[in-house]
C-alpha cells in the first residue's frame, strides 16, 4: 500500500507537487492521470526515494522506501524503460539487480521467460526495442516477487499487440492482491486498464475515486433541437441552464436535466424536435477536469512566484 | 536464510555490473599496455642511450621509478574507470534503477568503493610488478638495476600500484560529484596533468614549497627509492594523497546522500 501525505515537491522555482494526498489500495489497478508536466513522474520518484520531497511524505506499507531493508522484495518499479546500461546484457542486467537484494539467479531465469525476453537474454540492452526494454524493465519489477509495483507510462511507445499483454498483466497483478499504480497522461487508457483513477493537475489532486462514480459525477449535456431557439436559450437561462450551441440547428444543455428541458419548453410554448441525454465520455470528463492545468501548463513547466 | 540487503549484497551486484561492460575490460588493458609497455619502451630508449648519459645523472639514476614511469600514462586509463563507475550510471539513467534497489546510498558508495579498491589494487600491483621485473631485465648489462630484495625497492613498486588507486577512488569522487563522464574526465586531466604545467608560472621560490603537493609529483615521491632532499617522503606523499581522497569521496558521498537522484 502507498500513501502519499501532504507531499510537496519544488524544484527551484518550479511547483512539481503541490499538498498531494492521497492512497492507493492493493488488489485494484490504481490509475495516476494528469496532463503531461502534471508531477506524475515526480511523485513517483519521490515514493521510490530518489527525489526528496520540500515537504510531506510518501510511504510504502508504512515506511519510507529507504528504510525498507530488501526493497525489491516489497517495491518493483519501472519509471523508465531505457534507464540500463547499454552495453551490458538483459541478463547480467538482471543479475545485478537480483544480487543486490539476494534474489538467487534463478529467478532471473524465471522473469525473463515471463516477460518473453529468454531469446535476446545474452544480447546487449542497447540495441532492444522501446518494446523489449519495456519487457526488461517489468522483468526487473518482478524479480523480487514485490507486493507493491509502479509503473511510469508503461504504454508509451508500445504496439497494441504489447499495450493489450500490459493491461492483462496489470490485471493478473491485481487479481493476485498486489498493489498496482500506473501512471497514464491519456485517459482512454486508463478507462479500460484501471479500477481506481487519481487524477493530477499542476501537481494538485484534482479527483479521486473509480471510473463509474468519476464519470456519474461530471456534467453531462442534452442536446435539444427546438421550433424556437433565441427562446428557448432565455427561458432554459433564467432556469440555470447553461446552453451553447451545439451545432447549427441544436442546441447543447447542461445543468439542466432532460426531464426540466422538456417541462421548461412546454411551458415557454417551445415544441421540441429532439432531446437528447448526452453521457460525457471519460475523455470530457479529464478535459473537464484538467481544463484549468493544462491551460497555463501547454509548455510543460510552470513557475510559481 | 537472510534475505535482507546488506553491504556484502551490493558488493556482489557491483562487481558484476563492473565486470560486465566493456569499459572497464578496456581500460584495464589500456592501463596493462601503458604501464608495461610505456615502462619497456622508455627503459630501452635508456639503455641504448646509457653511454651519452651524463656521469652525474648516471649517479642519480633510479631503475625503479624509471621502469615505472608508464603510471604517468596509465593513470589516465584509471581515471577513465573510476569515473566511469558512477557516471555511466547517470549517462543511462541506470542510477535510478540501482537506487530502487539500493536505496541506502552510503551503502550504494561503499559497495561500490570496495569494488574499485580491491579490484583496482590487483591490477594495478600485477601491473607494477610486471612493469619492474620488464625494465629491469632491459636495463641488466648495461644500466644498473634494483632488486627485490631491497625493502624501499619492494615499497617503490607497490606504492605505484597504490598511487594508481587512489586515483581510482578520486576520479570516482569526483564522478559522484560533477554526475557527467566526460566534465569528470576533463577534471581529472586537469588535476594530474595540467595543474604541474600551471605551477611551472609560479616563482621558484614558492614552487618548491607548492609543487610537492600535486597528485602528480606526490606520485613521483612514492615510486622513488631515494627521497630527493626538501621533498615529502614516499609515505608521506601517500598519506597526503589518501587524505586527498578522502575528502573529495567525503563530499562526493554527502552530495551524493543529498541530492535527488
Ligand atoms: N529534476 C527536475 N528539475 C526541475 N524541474 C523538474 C524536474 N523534474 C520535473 N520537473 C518539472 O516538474 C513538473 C512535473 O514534471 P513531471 O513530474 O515529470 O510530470 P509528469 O510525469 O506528470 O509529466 C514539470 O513542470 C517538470 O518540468
Ligand atoms: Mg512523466
Amino acid at each position: 500500500m502507498i500513501k502519499i501525505e501532504h507531499l510537496t515537491k519544488r524544484y527551484g522555482d518550479t511547483l512539481a507537487v503541490d499538498d498531494l494526498d492521497f492512497e492507493v489500495r492493493p488488489g485494484v489497478i490504481t490509475g495516476f492521470l494528469g496532463p503531461n508536466g502534471s508531477g506524475k513522474s515526480t511523485t513517483m520518484r519521490v515514493i521510490l526515494g530518489l527525489d526528496h520531497p520540500t515537504k510531506g511524505r510518501a510511504t510504502v506499507k508504512g515506511q519510507d522506501y529507504a528504510s525498507l531493508r530488501a526493497p525489491l522484495h516489497e517495491v518493483g518499479a519501472l519509471l523508465d524503460a531505457k534507464a540500463v546500461h547499454p552495453g551490458r546484457t538483459a541478463r547480467n542486467h538482471l543479475r545485478a539487480l537480483a544480487a543486490s537484494n539476494r534474489i538467487p539467479f534463478a529467478r532471473v531465469d524465471e522473469v525473463l521467460g515471463f516477460t518473453g525476453i529468454d531469446s535476446v537474454a545474452n544480447k546487449k540492452v542497447g540495441n532492444f526495442s522501446l518494446g523489449m526494454s519495456q519487457r526488461l524493465g517489468i522483468a526487473g519489477a518482478l524479480l523480487g516477487d514485490p507486493e507493491v509495483l509502479l509503473f511510469d507510462e508503461p504504454v508509451n511507445g508500445l504496439d497494441p499487440e504489447g499495450i493489450r499483454w500490459i493491461r492483462d498483466f496489470f490485471r493478473s497483478l491485481a487479481n493476485e492482491g498486489r498493489t498496482v499504480f500506473v501512471s497514464s497522461h491519456l485517459m482512454s487508457e486508463m478507462a479500460v486498464t484501471a479500477d481506481q483513477i487519481i487524477v493530477i493537475g499542476r501537481g494538485k489532486l484534482i479527483t479521486q475515486g473509480s471510473i463509474d462514480s468519476l464519470t456519474a459525477t461530471a456534467k453531462g449535456s442534452v442536446f435539444v433541437r427546438a421550433s424556437d431557439h433565441e427562446k428557448l436559450i432565455s427561458v432554459l437561462k433564467t432556469h440555470g441552464g447553461d446552453v451553447s450551441e451545439a451545432n447549427d440547428e441544436a442546441l447543447s444543455v447542461s445543468d439542466l436535466t432532460s426531464d426540466q428541458i422538456g417541462q421548461i419548453a412546454f411551458d415557454a410554448d417551445v415544441v421540441l424536435f429532439e432531446l437528447t441525454p448526452q453521457r460525457a465520455s471519460l475523455e470530457d470528463v479529464f478535459m473537464e477536469l484538467t481544463a484549468d492545468s493544462v491551460e497555463y501548463g501547454s509548455s510543460g513547466a510552470r513557475n510559481e512566484r | 536464510m537472510n534475505a535482507d540487503m546488506s553491504l556484502g549484497s551490493v558488493i556482489r551486484s557491483e562487481w558484476i555490473k563492473f565486470r560486465t561492460v566493456r569499459s572497464t575490460l578496456t581500460g584495464v588493458f589500456v592501463m596493462f599496455i601503458l604501464t608495461i609497455g610505456l615502462g619497456a619502451l622508455i627503459a630501452w630508449a635508456t639503455r641504448s642511450h646509457w653511454q651519452t648519459v651524463s656521469t652525474a645523472d648516471q649517479v642519480t639514476f633510479d631503475p625503479v621509478s624509471t621502469s615505472l614511469i608508464g603510471i604517468v600514462f596509465s593513470q589516465f586509463a584509471i581515471g577513465v574507470i573510476g569515473s566511469l563507475l558512477i557516471t555511466s550510471e547517470y549517462a543511462s539513467g541506470l542510477i535510478r534503477t540501482t537506487l530502487g534497489a539500493v536505496p541506502k546510498r552510503l551503502m550504494l558508495v561503499s559497495g561500490k568503493l570496495v569494488v574499485l579498491i580491491a579490484s583496482m589494487f590487483v591490477v594495478t600491483e600485477v601491473a607494477c610488478f610486471a612493469a619492474f621485473f620488464v625494465g629491469q631485465s632491459i636495463f641488466s648489462g648495461v644500466v644498473p638495476t634494483a632488486s627485490l630484495s631491497s625493502t624501499s625497492v619492494v615499497r617503490a613498486v607497490i606504492f605505484a600500484g597504490l598511487y594508481l588507486t587512489i586515483l581510482a577512488v578520486v576520479s570516482f569522487s569526483l564522478g559522484l560529484i560533477v554526475r557527467h563522464s566526460a566534465a569528470t574526465i576533463g577534471i581529472f586531466v586537469t588535476i594530474v596533468l595540467i595543474l604541474p604545467l600551471i605551477s611551472l608560472a609560479i616563482p621558484e621560490s614558492w614552487r618548491v614549497h607548492i609543487v610537492k603537493f600535486e597528485p602528480s609529483e606526490l606520485g613521483n615521491a612514492m615510486t622513488s627509492v631515494v627521497t630527493p632532499s626538501g621533498d615529502l617522503s614516499a609515505s608521506r606523499s601517500l598519506l597526503m594523497l589518501v587524505i586527498y581522497a578522502v575528502v573529495v569521496l567525503g563530499a562526493g558521498a554527502l552530495l551524493f546522500q543529498r541530492r535527488d537522484a
